[in-house]
């Protein structure tokens, strides 16, 4: 399984990572994104909007992004 | 120090006539209203015109108007004075925190929001229940079908927010108090109007001894200033709505160009001096500074730039990108120049941050 740990760091910082993490993986493949930003869990859904992506929120701070589409 | 040249912050300098009323009245306008002196009668004249003035701009009658400073206080009066105890309080999640301040000490509903900032009710029991009812958004410049809401939700009292909307969204009928800012007209800041239109299902929720006349002590050369900014601006209104309408389709269609962007609420359905835009994988503090540099100052939505490092809470509740937000307040006095010169600075940074 693959992990971002972007604890610590602020918006926009831990979508930017996760973007850049996502753009070298397969469709289907899952990433474990652990942010304790508040911005991230609200700027998860936005972002799975815009790019056709989507996530789940495990638990505090902990989000299952899967990819969907081509980024 | 950067010279700013284009202010498209939610603030501006009040109505330059406004100015020089606010000067005369501190020279005439000082006295109280209440004493029976002969300077406390010209102040008493100087108030009831202003009031007179105020009522026939907003078309509601001048004795349901008891001005209310600052704001927020008109908030809690507002509300309060028609909460009966055991009622419940119903409100948007993109309401001004001042209601999520009131909301937190007493029972409460949340209606919900949509992606394009209207706001939804669930079926509820909202027997004894007063509705907050935000006309439009100080954030997105989103307006609510008022109407619609008050048909779902059935509250047996209704505030209306129109602090923002202020004279560019007409007041529906059925309410109980409405609150207006004065800055909405480009008047003084820190000076509020609540209107009682149901006297009867109001109590004054402050400690008082006359219960029959609410008087929450504003400054007579605000009050006056206020008057005068309102009356100018009804003027001004219609010409300065088409012109912002046409400078935000701009503003729009260019941000439209660069990819990745998250724009709060259409245009069709919002305030048209009000935008609200979010640009993916951009940090907002940064994009504040940097488009200052260029002399153009705006405001920002993203965690960044709060005191608390919370991201709006609007633009949470829409499903709005929150990082690499600007909002854009569009004055009456903006130029297509300012306009031209922002889209290149907003373009040029949000690409250099990309790269």
């Amino acid at each position: 399984m693959i992990e971002i740990d972007a604890r610590g760091l602020r918006c926009p910082q831990p979508i930017i990572e996760l973007g850049k993490k996502i753009s070298t993986m397969n469709k289907g493949d899952e990433v474990t994104l652990l942010s304790d930003d508040p911005a991230t869990e609200p700027d998860l859904s936005a972002w799975s909007r815009m790019t056709g992506n989507k996530f789940e929120k495990k638990s505090e701070s902990v989000f299952l992004v899967t990819k969907l589409s081509e980024r | 120090m950067v010279r700013v040249t284009g202010n498209f912050q939610s603030e501006s300098p009040i109505h330059l006539k406004a100015f020089e009323v606010l000067q005369a009245a501190f020279e005439n306008g000082w006295a109280d209203p209440a004493k029976l002196s002969q300077s406390g009668a010209r102040a008493r004249q100087l108030k009831n015109n202003a009031l007179e003035s105020i009522g026939s701009a907003l078309s509601i009658e001048v004795d349901s108007i008891v001005p209310v400073s600052p704001a927020s206080l008109g908030y809690f009066v507002g509300i309060q004075g028609l909460n009966r105890g055991s009622s419940s309080l119903i409100h948007g999640a993109t309401d001004r925190k001042d209601v999520f301040a009131i909301a937190s000490k007493t029972a409460h509903q949340l209606l919900k929001s949509d992606l394009t900032g209207k706001l939804h009710s669930e079926k509820t029991q909202s027997k004894g229940s007063v509705l907050a009812l935000q006309i439009a958004n100080a954030e997105t410049g989103v307006i609510q079908d008022c109407q619609a809401i008050i048909n779902d939700v059935k509250p047996d009292h209704i505030f209306l927010d129109a602090t923002t909307s202020g004279i560019r969204v007409p007041l529906i009928d059925q309410f109980s108090t409405a609150l207006f800012d004065s800055k909405s007209w480009y008047g003084p800041s820190g000076l509020a109007f609540l209107v009682l239109k149901k006297p009867s299902e109001w109590s004054n929720p402050l400690p008082h001894l006359n219960a029959a006349h609410p008087n929450f002590d504003v400054s007579l050369p605000l009050l006056l200033a206020a008057a005068v900014a309102l009356e100018n601006f009804s003027a001004e209104v219609a010409s300065a709505n088409t012109q912002a309408r046409e400078f935000n389709e701009q503003l729009r269609n260019a941000f439209s160009q660069l990819a990745d962007i998250d724009i709060a609420g259409q245009l069709d359905s919002s305030l048209p001096h009000l935008l609200s835009v979010s640009f993916l994988n951009c940090n907002g503090e940064e994009l504040l500074r940097e488009i200052q540099n260029d002399g153009y100052s705006v405001d920002s939505g993203s965690a960044c730039t709060a005191d608390n490092l919370e991201p709006s809470h609007v633009l949470a509740a829409m499903g709005v990108l929150t990082h690499g937000n600007i909002r854009i307040t569009i004055h009456p006095g903006t130029t297509q120049e300012e306009i031209d010169g922002l889209i290149s600075s907003v373009s040029k940074n949000v690409q250099r941050q990309r790269r």
